[in-house]
């Protein structure tokens, strides 16, 4: 399994843990806001699994529609953060 | 969606005939106490705020001053200025006030170690003797996306700091601060009962349908007689009434963080003009290219902004269910 496609499964996971949903009912473009699935509590649980599972903390600015629309947004911008963090970690040990 | 017959304008909520209006619902308010709840008069917390201000004149009005009661329940956190308005207005109305200060009652409750305890999580640098503290929305409402909360502080030496609020600590502040609403419930509930009156509720539409209110706290009542009516006909209301002019321009607070804190940065993210106009016509299915033309507005804007009414009265509607069983 890639890398990208573990963060998918475990986000689709967690979604489906704290929805109580079927898992046929959750697709990676499902619009979670959009279609209900989660509000602003959702969000902000949400954003408290992915500081613990990912060590990302968001940011007020990252709060837009495209990085938590969809596990397909959620996991791109987890993604670029992780990339992020590691170049960050690649620079230093380069120092 | 369905356009409805009257063409969308600016002063769509403009209430013609005040009189009529304020007429309409003393005759409700009164019928209601004295008919169906069997009460011999009201009793109103007053904050110095417009919508507790126009309840209190719309109640002596119903029912008479002598048998209007004004309850002033400041704490730590309050802002004096709430009390000398509040104080203000009761005198200008003949009206008999109570002044309770809950500070003990909420320090009982561990209503601000428990606030504080979070905020120190977050900022473990505050020091609530000498910072200061509130929380508010940071985000664009035009954003389709649910707004969170930031938490910020104003330390001593005035610097500000802000964080985005992480679960836990923001479900503790909340709860913490709601023992505020709560405390005031009782103190209002304690005094009708000892004089055996009814306690007249002060939220406006906005803040029952948006759920802006703390269930069991300000949103405990027997009846709520502007609950139907948006901010700006409060407004309209209070000048027909004679509201003191300092509470009229007062800007809308919480007064309930110790940082000051304006309601519409806390939750309702536009001025109370606009958003009376998008809720009504988000309400009465008016075409969002309608709202956008007159209000000057991107038609993706007003669809953001419905998204986010839909939302908010989606999200809060726990606030208004009764209890299940």
């Amino acid at each position: 399994m890639t890398k990208d496609r573990r963060i998918h499964e475990k986000l689709l996971k967690y979604i489906i843990e704290v929805t109580f949903l079927d898992k046929d009912v959750i697709k990676d473009d499902t619009l979670l806001f959009e279609e209900g699935i989660f509000d602003s509590m959702g969000l902000l649980f949400l954003i408290d699994f992915i500081r613990d599972t990912f060590h990302i903390d968001t940011k007020d600015n990252e709060l837009l529609v495209e990085n938590f629309a969809s596990v397909n947004s959620i996991a791109a911008f987890i993604s670029k953060r992780i990339g992020f963090e590691e170049s960050k970690k690649l620079v230093i040990s380069d120092k | 969606m369905e356009t409805t017959s009257k063409a969308f304008s600016k002063e769509i909520l403009n209430i013609e005939n005040i009189e009529l209006v304020c007429d309409e619902i003393c005759h409700k308010l009164r019928g209601n106490i004295k008919n169906q709840l069997r009460r011999r008069g009201a009793v109103v917390g007053i904050s110095g705020g417009i919508d507790s201000s126009v309840v209190l004149a719309l109640a002596c009005r119903a029912l008479g001053q002598e048998n209007v009661i004004g309850i002033l329940m400041p704490e730590r956190d309050s802002s004096p200025e709430s009390l000398t308005l509040a104080q203000a207005l009761a005198n200008k109305f003949g009206v008999r006030t109570v002044v309770e200060n809950i500070t003990a009652t909420l320090e009982g409750f561990g209503c601000y170690k428990r606030r504080d305890e979070a905020i120190a999580r977050v900022f473990p640098e505050f020091n609530p003797l000498t910072d200061k503290a509130k929380i508010e929305i940071k985000q664009n409402i035009g954003q389709n996306l649910p707004s969170l909360f930031s938490l910020t502080i104003i330390t001593s030496a005035g610097e500000i700091l802000s964080k985005l609020l992480p679960v836990n600590e923001y479900l503790q502040i909340v709860a913490a601060t709601n023992f505020k609403q709560r405390s005031r419930m009782a103190m209002l509930y304690y005094h009708a009962e000892s004089l055996h009156y009814a306690v007249v509720g002060t939220p406006n539409k906005h803040e029952v349908e948006q759920g802006f209110f703390v269930k069991f706290g300000d949103g405990g009542a027997d009846l709520m007689p502007i609950g139907h009516l948006y901010k700006t006909q409060v407004y309209q209301l209070a000048e027909y009434l004679g509201i003191p002019q300092e509470i009229i321009d007062r800007t809308p607070t919480t007064d309930t963080y110790s940082a000051e804190q304006t309601q519409e940065e806390f939750f309702y993210q536009m001025p109370f003009k606009e958003m009376d106009l998008i809720w009504y016509a988000w309400e009465n299915q008016y075409r969002e290219e309608e709202i956008a033309k007159v209000l000057q507005k991107s038609v993706d804007e007003i669809h953001n902004i419905f998204k986010n009414f839909e939302r908010k009265q989606h999200t809060t509607s726990y606030l208004r269910a009764a209890p299940i069983f």
